[in-house]
């Protein structure tokens, strides 16, 4: 039977490679094929098809999907508001003659909108000015894609939403995952710095160059007040030091941006729009988590448990030593929708892990979000890595190749960080 | 569309000017044509080594010449491509000065300094009581740059001008 669910599963990530199905779609169907395999019967109680994993399953992430709602309509209104914008727009003014302090400016920011919100709206936040300035100050193009998608990367061990994601889909205490976040976040952050030193010190490149088709820089939104500029910090400060739960923390944030930037009489529209706004930024992710939740609970059905565990078992390394150089071999396996996304077929494996009792928690905790800080930058197939890659001119494929030495650093680093705190 | 309108357009378009005044972004593109002037009557100084090689026309792109590290590549079908745009336009435009204005244009980036472009522009950042922190203007090196190579490439069209029609905005 174990051998069947492998099957099915690498049937499922030939179906999400070759887009044949959207990811999504995919997933909820591995999850089905996984229960009927476990022979989980149709109708009954919670461990049945109808309401264990459809039913209960595709609401197992909702916490996660508040958060994503509250990420996206916080970086809905950092975009309408012009705080984005204003941000990258002052370290370019202030640092244009410095290549090196553009790109490092452009890097804090993304790392603020990545704290905020993922994908490619956090993508967009910063690059959309961010990208064409670093490269009017001589950063190749590569390089400005890639700095801004390091950012977000290197901002994603902060991002509440996907506290709450990894708290939902292990079963983790939020409280546990935001230890082991705080842990990778220096990582992410001292790799990154490395990224864009690198790119910097080979030199500014100039170029006469003539962009076709590159979409043209939004309307400019005016510049947002001073004090509106700490937005992104207070969800992470009210998170962080004072550990208040994610949810308040993100309206908050929400608060604090329209209080500082629009006048009394305009809060109610300003709100509502951004509100739509985030509402249409978050679908995707929301799609993705439904179908997560599916997935996780088919593979916790007590028939896919007995399954796989013996398998997963005996192929996952016991010593810390062997753990840290057979996954971080297995890097590749994240990329290009493969079975250790953890946004995808790699939360599947990851509740065989917990649930199988094959390591603990915090291990898997760790495991996982040093995957997705490889995924985060350099696949070639997320929304982030191709609408960055795209609006600074080159393929993704050529984003991964200039990443992908660095964030596999970040997840090697995560990956020794876990097998010295947790196993 | 003469070069000052032209060199305004490319400020218009450069993220961080988006919402600029008008005059604000003339003024800017006069100052820095009137630099790129400057630097062309200047002595040539640095020895530049020039390569000559395919892959200039790109999927969204078309890059004519590049600079880094006193290296300037000059891409042959990009200058074929530039030149079919201009000749569709009745312009009278040689491959030969086409070539000159690429590497002229890459040896204005490497000859330019910014910061004393910056300060011509006088452009200010943040100001607290007396004490002003200049800003940087950025695309001003790139009209600077465009202007040192027509007057040292002798091409009947202004760079900026064939540049704006490769890109379909002239």
């Amino acid at each position: 039977m174990g051998i069947a669910i492998l099957i099915l599963m690498a049937i499922g990530v030939v179906l999400m490679l070759t887009r044949i199905l959207p990811t999504a779609f995919a997933l909820a169907l591995l999850a089905l094929g996984i229960a009927v395999i476990s022979g989980a019967p149709l109708t009954g109680g919670k461990e049945s098809i109808l309401t264990g994993v459809l039913q209960n399953g595709a609401v197992t992430l909702a916490a996660t999907m508040i958060a994503v709602l509250l990420g996206s309509w916080l970086g809905s209104l950092l975009d309408q508001t012009g705080i984005g914008g204003t941000l990258v727009r002052k370290i370019v003014e202030f640092g244009g003659e410095r290549p090196a302090v553009v790109a490092l400016g452009v890097f804090a920011v993304s790392i603020l909108c990545g704290s905020i919100t993922g994908s490619a709206p956090a993508a967009m936040l910063a690059g959309v000015v961010g990208i064409p300035a670093m490269i009017a100050v001589g950063l190749r193009p590569v390089a400005a894609a890639g700095t801004v998608l390091m950012g977000i990367s290197a901002g994603s061990p902060l991002e509440l939403p996907v506290w709450q994601f990894m708290s939902d889909a292990l079963g983790a205490p939020v409280s546990e995952v935001r230890t082991v976040m705080i842990r990778l976040f220096p990582i992410a952050l001292v790799v990154g710095i490395a990224y864009v030193l690198v790119q910097t010190r080979r030199g500014a490149r100039h170029a006469w160059a003539v962009q076709l088709d590159r979409p043209k820089a939004r309307i400019r939104r005016g510049d947002a007040p001073w004090y509106a500029l700490a937005t992104p910090l207070v969800p992470i400060v009210l998170a962080l030091g004072l550990t208040v739960p994610i949810v308040p923390s993100l309206l908050a944030g929400v608060i604090y941006a329209l209080l500082t930037t629009t006048k009394w009489g305009d809060l109610n529209e300003r709100a509502l729009r951004s509100l739509y706004k985030g509402f249409e930024v978050a679908a995707p992710p929301i799609a993705l988590f439904v179908a997560i939740g599916m997935l996780l609970a088919a593979v916790k059905l007590p028939g896919a448990k007995t399954a796989l565990t013996p398998i997963v078992s005996a192929i996952s390394p016991a010593a810390p030593i062997w753990f840290v150089v057979v996954f971080a071999a297995l890097v590749p396996l994240c990329l290009f929708r493969g079975p250790l996304n953890v946004f995808g077929l790699g939360a599947g494996v990851a509740g065989v892990l917990v649930t199988g009792g094959i390591y603990p928690m915090t291990a898997v905790v760790g495991l996982m979000a040093s995957y997705n800080q490889v995924f985060g930058v350099s696949d070639p197939t997320s929304t982030q890595t191709v609408w960055a890659a795209q609006y600074a001119g080159v393929r993704p494929e050529r984003s991964m190749l200039s990443t992908l030495p660095f964030t596999w650093v970040v997840g090697l680093g995560g990956m020794v960080l876990t097998a010295v705190l947790y196993l | 569309m003469n070069d000052l309108e032209l060199a305004v357009g490319l400020l218009r378009d450069t993220p961080t000017h988006e919402n600029r005044t008008g005059e604000q972004l003339r003024s800017w593109a006069q100052t820095a044509l009137e630099y790129g002037d400057e630097l062309a009557e200047g002595p040539d100084v640095e020895t530049i080594h020039v390569i000559e090689r395919e892959g200039g026309v790109r999927k969204g792109e078309v890059l004519l010449a590049e600079h880094q590290r006193g290296t300037v590549i000059v891409y042959t079908d990009a200058l074929r491509r530039t030149e079919e745009v201009a000749r569709s336009r009745g312009w009278s435009v040689t491959r030969e000065s086409l070539r000159r204005a690429a590497v002229a244009h890459e040896v204005a980036h490497h000859r330019l300094d910014v910061r004393e472009l910056n300060r011509r522009l006088g452009h200010t950042a943040a100001r607290l009581g007396p004490f002003r922190l200049r800003g940087h203007v950025a695309g001003a090196d790139e009209i600077a740059a465009h202007r040192f190579a027509h007057r040292r490439s002798g091409l009947a069209v202004s760079p900026l001008l064939l540049t704006a029609a490769l890109a379909g905005r002239d």
